[in-house]
């Protein structure tokens, strides 16, 4: 107990003298940094996942194409979560002697559970927001319907047997789902009045949509229940799956979330180890003090252990409020651009900052605390006796673990944690020894070079061990900064790229071959420019080398969906824009019976090149030979297919077109003019959920950039702090030289020069190892095409180096003002 | 009592250029409450064979008997035990912790004990030697002699029943150096403490009982 009281008492006596203040900071930066950081991530992931659960209108979906069991809904009330219900399904209207497909969705009471819908009516043309959908006797329609069948506000439509009267116009509804080709108009009703109409026969091709809603635990919970109950005509719906273009912006939002917590936590690593380690050079004489007085090793051992413990949680605690602090702030300024209701910090993220915290400390901390329990006490005697430094794999493999481990814990991504951990790894082991080299290479040059030079480079020489530490720790900071700011730059570019200026905004489905010249020349006339046309025809895989597609594909996949459905095939005789071959070759002009796959429909039906496929369109069998695999990128908003066949192969079956063009708001009146024009074909304005998709990159770009900004201010602060822990031997150098006549001037220019070099050195090794990880993570994680920045190698060394430059000429000011004895009589 | 004897003493290390001999066979016996001197010139070996007998090292061969225990046979938490129970030091460099008060750096060895009345201990050691108004005062703010007389009151504070002392007026002026070693005799004479005080003046060697004197590590003669 008496030994606590001690260490608590030193620790007093430390933190007042200001032998702690370094690691503290270093310590602060850390927790705080990671805390603003983890709760940060969370609170926008979860407030991320809010806003997309919109695009469901809910937080997890069964689709299904029968009524689920009455003990999954009772699971579900159990556990506390809300639940609604839509069916869908097409049904022929007819009024005024008119015909139209239409696509039927009745909705229970409780749609929509996330996400709002938009109507309005005749006398406000003004949108209305809604929470609800109609009510009973009442049909929410789109407004093309009344000038496709002839109606008008306020009156009646039959929907099979029922007389619903028309009471909104429908002009959004957040789960509108991706499926542009089957589009057909949409007509809202209530659930209540769906036995009425009678369409729903058993038989009926009907999508039901069992939409739940609540917290994340009971939503997890209600998953693993339902998940291994589900039948091959069921199928849990996800954002990431079912709105590809939304999904795999997200993924990679997630992914830079986790890298920025990656990259504070190096950050903080590097600035803790390089801290502990002047802390442990400065006890020394303190520990060999202990020593003589009687204390065992394992007494100083545990003496400086239960102080770091004790600065731990207490640097941790101010560090938690700190990061606390830091993303309240960072929400408030995102607060206009994220959901109203957007969730709290959680609480685990809290108590996840302290912990993290002295993981750090003692993962990087331990090692320079081992070497100060071995001071020999005979250095009371003769100063010059030296602890043994910490075996190198235990100082770098502790390091290394710590950090795969937090990075692990960060991200969840085995992949990135391997990617970093190794390639950071090999760098700093190549580097060391190509410094190393290069620092011998000077030490050969060094008699022809000025004055103020060759002292510059003596004093990086003379400790060349601890000068190759320095550069390697400011390297790997700066390399952790370059790759956030590279990732940075790279995801807001595939964004803005993604949805670029007058992407197409409108769909046209449904034209029929003889409509083509017209509708063209129509669209030329309104000044609109569209994308090719593509010939559809809708037919489904059935046999993939004869062998039934049911037997091959795995419940739940994307190959399970796609097979469970009719899918729009086409025909191309080159490849279309945005798609890329990944396998084979596309053919020739004239090879009628080849097809073309998307990459991960194949994958998940396990295609390969030369398989014959089997598809049956309308009752009539035909098969093609898998010619090329391909991928797209479904976030175009062009028209993409699953299935591109060569020329000659389905032009004997029906077959419509389809195109997309971008419609500006104020040139809304065209589409109207188009509807009357070609009262068959539809109209998909999808331009609602491209504002949406822009908001929602906003929001990720904000974000993004707040994160960077963090990371950035942290990496410089410990930039300072580790300038700093290096300046012991420099300011008593400098003092020597001043006593022995150097003039000031001699000794700035010397210091400028040295820092100089260090910074522009560490600045080039941060270069080259931001480069090889981004190389790697950009292949392999994020899929982005990687290249090189060339701009960096330059602007990168030069910034670090005027950083160090600054930092170690403010922290020598001293040695420059005072008079050389009071600084020698102060070390 | 003998209270340290050591036999056949030697300490030798390896170098580059063989094997170089530091201490060579030394015989001593030294009384409890005995003061003794150890001279010679520099590198003649007197700090390594103060080193051996505080148990700070361990030597080549011979052995070591502190107080009836022997040091060559215990490990180096073993020794620090030893140190802890019997023994004080003074260093030519003070060696005072410089983020510490005065007063703290006179607690320390009294809280490695675990002495609940540190603090007062402490104080009254330092008016002893003449700083209890100096307390609050961090190493840097004290001069080197105020510095030594706080190493001498920490020194004592434990009560120890034998003083290594390595130069402990090396680097005072010469009248600083005499109010020094005037403390130093005193309290050692109060506590009836053994004092092996390392030193190059032939004068403050003469202030006690005996002297052994070293030449390129081995011992010339007792005086």
């Amino acid at each position: 107990m008496h030994r606590l009281r001690l260490a608590l008492r030193l620790l007093r006596r430390e933190s007042r003298s200001g032998e702690l203040t370094l690691l503290t900071l270093a310590l602060l930066i850390a927790v705080t940094g990671l805390t603003a950081a983890s709760l940060f991530a969370d609170r926008l992931q979860r407030a991320m996942s809010t806003q997309t659960a919109e695009f469901l209108a809910a937080d997890l979906v069964i689709e299904s194409a029968d009524p689920v069991p009455a003990d999954w809904l009772a699971k579900a009330r159990h556990l506390g979560l809300k639940d609604a219900q839509t069916t869908e399904f097409s049904s022929m209207l007819i009024e005024n002697n008119e015909l139209l497909l239409a696509s039927v969705k009745a909705v229970s009471s409780a749609y929509p559970l996330r996400g709002q819908l938009k109507i309005n009516d005749a006398e406000h043309p003004a949108e209305t927001v809604v929470s609800h959908g109609p009510a009973i006797g009442t049909v929410w329609l789109e407004r093309r319907i009344l000038s496709a069948l002839k109606l008008k506000f306020g009156e009646q439509l039959t929907v099979g047997e029922k007389k619903l009267t028309i009471s909104q116009i429908l002009t959004y509804e957040p789960d509108q789902q991706g499926g542009f080709y089957s589009f057909s108009p949409r007509v809202m009703i209530n659930a209540g009045d769906l036995e009425a109409t009678q369409v729903i026969q058993p038989g009926s091709h009907v999508h039901r949509f069992f939409q739940f809603s609540g917290n994340e635990d009971a939503l997890s919970a209600f998953r693993g229940f339902v998940k291994p109950q589900l039948n091959p005509s069921q199928r849990l719906l996800d954002i990431h799956e079912d709105r590809p273009e939304l999904g795999s912006a997200l993924t990679r939002a997630e992914q830079f979330l986790g890298l920025s917590s990656i990259i504070v936590v190096i950050i903080a690593g590097v600035a803790i180890a390089m801290a502990a380690r002047r802390y442990s050079e400065r006890h020394f004489d303190a520990s060999a003090l202990l020593r003589c007085l009687g204390c065992t090793q394992g007494e100083i051992f545990r003496l400086y252990c239960t102080q770091f413990a004790i600065l731990g949680l207490v640097a941790g605690a101010f560090g938690c409020g700190f990061g606390w602090l830091l993303q309240e702030g960072l929400f408030l300024l995102l607060r206009s651009l994220l959901p109203a209701q957007s969730a709290g910090p959680g609480i685990a993220s809290i108590t996840f900052g302290i912990s993290t915290g002295l993981t750090i400390l003692f993962g990087f901390a331990l090692p320079p605390i081992l070497r100060l329990k071995r001071a020999p006490p005979l250095r009371v005697l003769r100063h010059e006796l030296e602890p043994l430094p910490s075996s190198a794999w235990l100082v770098y493999g502790l390091a290394l673990t710590i950090i795969c481990a937090l990075v692990w814990r960060y991200t969840g991504d085995a992949k990135m944690t391997a990617i970093v951990a190794g390639i950071t790894l090999a760098a700093l082991l190549l580097l060391a020894l190509l410094i190393f080299g290069f620092l011998t290479a000077i030490r050969k040059v060094l008699p022809r070079m000025p004055l103020s030079w060759r002292f510059a480079w003596q004093g990086i020489l003379r400790h060349r061990r601890a000068s190759i530490g320095q550069i390697l720790a400011f390297g790997i900071t700066l390399a952790a900064i370059l790759l956030s700011l590279m990732i940075r730059n790279e995801l807001i570019d595939t964004w803005r790229q993604q949805l670029p200026e007058n992407a197409p905004n409108h769909f046209a489905l449904n034209i029929f071959p003889d409509q083509l010249t017209p509708f063209e020349q129509s669209l030329q006339d309104k000044g609109i420019k569209s994308s090719p046309f593509y010939p559809i025809v809708r037919g489904r895989l059935t046999h993939i080398n004869q062998t039934p597609v049911q037997q091959i594909v795995t419940k739940g996949s994307q190959g399970d969906s796609a097979t469970h459905r009719e899918l729009s095939l086409t025909w191309s005789r080159d490849v279309p824009e945005e798609n890329t071959l990944s396998a084979g070759s596309w053919w020739n002009h004239a090879e009628p019976g080849l097809v073309s796959v998307e990459q991960k429909l194949a994958d998940s039906l396990k295609v390969k090149l030369g398989d014959r496929l089997v598809f049956n369109s309308g009752g009539r069998q035909f098969e093609a030979t898998v010619a090329n695999l391909r991928t797209l990128r479904w976030e175009s908003m062009k028209p993409n297919f699953y299935m591109i066949f060569s020329p000659g192969t389905l032009e004997a079956f029906p077959y419509t077109l389809m195109t997309s063009f971008y419609l500006p708001e104020a040139n809304k009146d065209a589409l109207s003019a188009l509807a009357k024009e070609f009262p068959a074909m539809s109209i998909l304005e999808v331009d609602r959920i491209l504002r949406q998709l822009q908001t929602l990159f906003e929001q990720l770009t904000q974000a993004v950039n707040y994160l960077f900004y963090l990371a950035s201010l942290a990496a410089l602060t410990v930039l300072f702090a580790a300038v700093y822990s290096t300046l012991d031997h420099r300011i008593h150098e400098s003092a020597l030289l001043r006593t022995f006549g150097a003039s000031r001037r001699l000794l700035r220019k010397t210091q400028a020069i040295e820092f100089f070099c260090l910074g522009a050195i560490s600045g080039f090794i941060g270069v080259l190892i931001a480069e090889s990880l981004s190389y790697a993570l950009y292949r392999q994680v994020m899929h982005i095409p990687s290249h090189l920045h060339r701009e960096l190698w330059l602007t990168a060394p030069l910034a670090s180096a005027a950083v160090v430059v600054v930092a170690g000429l403010w922290g020598l000011r001293r040695v420059i003002n005072k008079p050389p004895l009071r600084v020698l009589r102060e070390i | 009592m003998d209270i340290i004897v050591t036999e056949n003493l030697s300490k030798s290390v390896t170098t580059s250029e063989g094997v170089l001999h530091i201490l060579s066979s030394i015989d001593l016996r030294i009384k409890a409450g005995e003061s003794v001197a150890i001279t010679g010139e520099s590198g003649s070996g007197k700090s390594t064979l103060i080193g051996l007998l505080a148990g700070l090292d361990t030597p080549s061969a011979g052995t070591i008997l502190l107080d009836g225990r022997s040091l060559t046979k215990l490990d180096e938490d073993g020794r620090a035990l030893v140190r802890n129970e019997l023994i004080g030091f003074m260093f030519q460099s003070f060696q005072l912790l410089p983020g510490l008060t005065a007063l703290e750096n006179v607690m320390l060895p009294l809280e490695l004990k675990g002495d609940y009345h540190a603090e007062t201990h402490a104080r009254e050691w330092l008016d002893r030697v003449g700083l209890a108004g100096r307390l609050t005062h961090t190493p840097k703010q004290l001069s080197g002699g105020e510095q030594q007389r706080v190493a001498l009151a920490r020194a004592f504070a434990t009560r120890p029943r034998i003083l290594f002392a390595d130069e402990p007026t090396g680097n005072l002026d010469s009248q600083t150096g005499a109010t020094v070693i005037d403390l130093l005799f005193d309290l050692n004479r109060e506590n009836r403490t053994t004092l092996l005080l390392v030193t190059h003046d032939a004068a403050l060697a003469g202030r006690c009982e005996r002297a052994i004197r070293l030449a390129a590590g081995r011992q010339l003669c007792t005086d």
